[in-house]
């Protein structure tokens, strides 16, 4: 087995997941009820027998410090290796923040060094997906590359969202273009990446790249080293819009899901909280749907997602709809295609994403386009109140930032940017 | 002051039959994904008592499973913590725990190693939130040597508990253990004890191979008042139950899904602790339907869920019915099965179109007509109930019977065992 051990870049500050990512770094983001993100590449490191792992943050860490402490949930406390996380720091040679994934590493490269592991595992902290490295790792070893990426076959209309390789005989890849927006190559890395570690350190102190896909993996192409792709034929999703936050959610519903959740041979490890099971009331009707424990269900609850301790009121409607931690939907509320954070009250007879008019978001037009609504953490919607569609409704909204109106228009954003 | 904690967890609990048979009582699940033991440690740790000891006897092995180095109520201290002590060999010949005063003298040792001033003795097989801090001070303000938790009880039940008469500053003046006669009052004993450490030594230590000591209500408490010694009622207002029986098991569990049940579990005033085990969130299919129910992570269900508790991992099939019934980890409800009144242990498997819980509900179970005869019908751990059973009230599957040990029919009336 090659010894390796695993970076995850939990650092990223996600405009793009909205009021999701306003409070907390992006793999802090809660995803399927009682998980967050980063709970699937950790699961995966230690389900793959990695159990020496660094995690670097730099956005708002709070949550993330929280959930991960010292590695509990994923047997990670441990006298060696187990998880660590290395934060920004000033002095040294680089000082200043991390401007980016290479950048990050490169701030740790002591770190790097001092591992006793051959290799080094580059992983993303916003990432959800059921992979086993060992493959990987063999292969690396065994074709004796410097460098190998996972990738995995994309649609030809979604190039543009990815880093796409060329790949020569033997799995060699011969080029890498960012995020091209046509392609005859369809194959997209994942920004999984093995590194012998020397190798590492020799690019990371040569240069000063900034990230491993826009200047890392062209650079280390152009120095002709041997890189190679490993094909992952698995679900993956990267869930950094907050539509494909929103579908990833929803195919979870399926019947049969692409990401399978209820594998005993797969544990996705959690920092559980310690709640009873859900409750479902007399006239409760849920269908479709997940509920994680703590959950009080009084209402109706149609393909939804519901997190640990929510509460559907009777009378409530939760339809197409995320909803977090703790929320509260009060009586003869409507929630259709909404995403609410946790801590969130939805007052009594709210109607949230109403209607057809499907006005783009003002601020964020190109990602809020879909009709998803979208309520920060701690909100308070008043009673009665309606929201159209692509609504952004700030962390900590409360009664006065919605004014006097009766009803807010599609497209609105309500409340202070808190980023 | 310093106060441990002592809990009795080795009792068989033979009346709740195959549900205790592969585990000590402490140990069998309840509401879901909680196991009885834990509402006593989750009290201790509420409390702020963070030593604690779990006496073991009957079947530990579940038990320690799943407490363990007692993580989950943050026992797992270097000062402190939980520890479980089982019974022990030595060199004057201890043999096997006698009793619940039995248990403790044998363990006088911890006792004096943890320097404790007082010692609450608590039992593991109980369901209900305390505060034992109030009940602490009023131990010590009263100078006592022992205090004991009490509740009035209904009449007719007085012969099932230790009954007391007390005077007005609640001094316990005469104590009667299971009385058959009902004119004794209705105070009964909750079993709960606070010690003094010293005063506690010197009586257990007074037994005679003649004249043993092996229990606190038939032994210890009548000698204490006898020998005058302080012993003090502390009556708790509250819910208290002990789900001794079956039928109280599964009244006590269906009772949890009443609109506001007398046991919140839904507050974080005073969380209830447990190992939660790793299971995504509960999944209830687009057809499903499920009403007035608890439902733990790892559920799958695809039928109709109606007035149950679901334990992690149940899977209900399309078409399945489960009514009034109690469904432990990882059963198996097959295609249109349906359940009614039933009590489910682990990993227990329903074949397709199996009719669990039919017929008459007057017909007493024959080997245990004392202990199922309220109607509800017991699948012990691992059976496997065949396709197209028909299963009547009352009855007893025990654990780990499949196809095989069922009549050619496949029906088994009201009453019977297998």
């Amino acid at each position: 087995m090659a010894s390796v051990f695993a970076m995850i870049m939990a650092g990223g500050s996600s405009e793009q997941l909205s009021v999701l990512t306003e409070m907390r770094a992006e793999p802090a983001v809660p995803f399927g009820g009682k998980f967050r993100l980063i709970d699937f590449p950790l699961s995966n490191c230690v389900n793959s027998g990695i159990y020496n792992i660094a995690v670097l943050t730099q956005y708002k860490p709070r949550s993330l410090n929280d959930h991960i402490g010292i590695g509990k949930p994923w047997d990670l406390d441990r006298a060696t290796g187990g998880v660590r996380l290395l934060q920004p720091y000033r002095g040294g040679p680089y000082g200043d923040w991390q401007q980016g994934t290479a950048d990050a590493v490169r701030r740790n490269l002591d770190f790097v060094l001092q591992q006793a592991e051959a290799h080094v595992l580059i992983l993303a902290g916003d990432h959800i997906y059921l992979m086993d490295y060992q493959p990987m790792l063999r292969q690396h070893e065994q074709s004796g590359a410097d460098l190998t990426v996972a990738v995995r076959r994309v649609n030809s209309h979604e190039t543009h969202r990815y880093g796409i390789v060329t790949v020569g005989s033997d799995d060699r890849i011969i080029d890498f273009r960012e995020k091209p927006r046509r392609s005859q190559e369809t194959l997209a890395s994942m920004g999984i990446y093995v590194f012998r570690k020397e190798v590492l350190a020799e690019i990371l102190e040569d240069g000063d790249y900034i990230d491993f896909g826009k200047h890392v993996l062209p650079a280390i192409l152009k120095q002709q080293r041997h890189v190679r792709a490993y094909a992952f034929p698995g679900y993956w999703a990267d869930v950094g819009t907050v539509q494909a936050y929103w579908e990833a959610n929803m195919s979870l519903l399926s019947e049969e899901p692409a990401l399978n959740l209820y594998d005993p041979d797969w544990v996705v490890h959690t920092k559980s909280e310690e709640r009873a099971p859900a409750k479902l009331g007399v006239h409760a009707q849920v269908g479709g749907s997940l509920l994680a424990n703590g959950c009080r269900v009084e209402g109706t609850a149609e393909r939804s997602v519901l997190s640990p301790g929510v509460f559907v009121a009777e009378g409530a409607i939760v339809r197409d709809s995320v909803i977090l931690y703790d929320a509260v939907i009060e009586a003869g509320a409507i929630v259709d295609r909404c995403i609410v954070d946790k801590n969130v009250v939805i007052g009594a007879g709210a109607h949230v994403g109403e209607g057809d008019d499907n006005t783009p978001n003002a601020t964020l037009p190109e990602v809020l386009n879909t009709g998803l609504t979208l309520i920060g953490e701690n909100s308070v919607v008043p009673e009665g109140l309606v929201l159209g569609r692509n609504v952004v409704v700030h962390p900590r909204s409360e009664a006065k930032a919605f004014g006097k109106k009766k009803k807010i228009a599609s497209g609105t954003d309500v409340g202070a940017n808190l980023r | 002051m310093r106060t441990i904690a002592m809990i009795l967890a080795g009792g068989e609990g033979t009346r709740l039959t195959v549900l205790s048979e592969d585990r000590a009582k402490p140990a069998v699940p309840f509401a879901g994904k909680f196991r009885i033991i834990d509402f006593t440690l989750s009290n201790c740790v509420n409390s702020g008592i963070y030593t604690a000891a779990v006496l073991t006897q009957y079947r530990p092995h579940s038990l320690n499973d799943h407490i363990g180095i007692g993580k989950p109520w943050d026992l797992d201290r270097s000062r402190g913590g939980v520890r479980l002590l089982q019974p022990y060999q030595a060199r004057r010949g201890q043999n096997w725990y006698a009793g619940t005063a039995d248990a403790i003298y044998q363990n006088l040792d911890f006792i004096r190693q943890n320097r404790a001033d007082n010692v609450v003795i608590l039992s593991g097989d109980h369901i209900y939130k305390m505060d034992y801090r109030p009940m602490i001070e009023y131990h010590i303000a009263k100078g006592a040597d022992l205090t004991i938790g009490v509740m009035p009880v209904p009449l007719e039940q007085t012969d099932r508990f230790g009954i007391m008469q007390v005077d007005e500053d609640s001094r316990i003046v005469q104590f009667f253990e299971k009385p058959k006669d009902r004119d004794k009052g209705n105070l009964a004993s909750m079993g709960i004890y606070v010690f003094n450490a010293n005063v506690l030594e010197r009586r257990l230590s007074e037994g005679r191979p003649e004249k043993p000591r092996n229990d606190f209500g038939k032994d210890i408490i009548p000698a204490m008042i006898n020998a005058a010694d302080r012993v003090y009622a502390y009556r708790f207002e509250g819910y208290w139950v002990d789900v001794g029986t079956i039928d109280s098991y599964w009244t006590t569990s269906l009772e949890l899904l009443q609109p506001n049940p007398a046991l919140d579990l839904y507050t974080d005033q005073w969380p209830v602790h447990t190992k939660s085990e790793e299971r995504p969130p509960a999944k209830v299919g687009p057809q499903a339907k499920v009403v007035s129910s608890m439902v733990s992570n790892g559920c799958v269900i695809r039928g109709v869920v109606i007035n149950s508790v679901l334990s992690p991992g149940v899977y209900v099939s399309p078409g399945a019915v489960v009514e009034n019934s109690v469904v432990m980890n990882d059963a198996w409800i097959g295609p249109g099965a349906r359940l009614d009144k039933v009590v489910v242990d682990k990993k227990a498997v329903i074949g397709a179109g199996a009719l669990v819980g039919i017929g008459d509900e007057k017909v007493v179970n024959e080997q245990m007509p004392d202990r199922l005869f309220m109607g509800v019908t017991v699948i012990g751990k691992s059976a496997i109930i065949p396709d197209g059973a028909r299963i009547g009230r009352n009855v007893l599957i025990n654990s780990r019977r499949d196809e095989g040990d069922f009549p050619a029919d496949k029906i088994v009336g009201d009453g019977k065992t297998i």
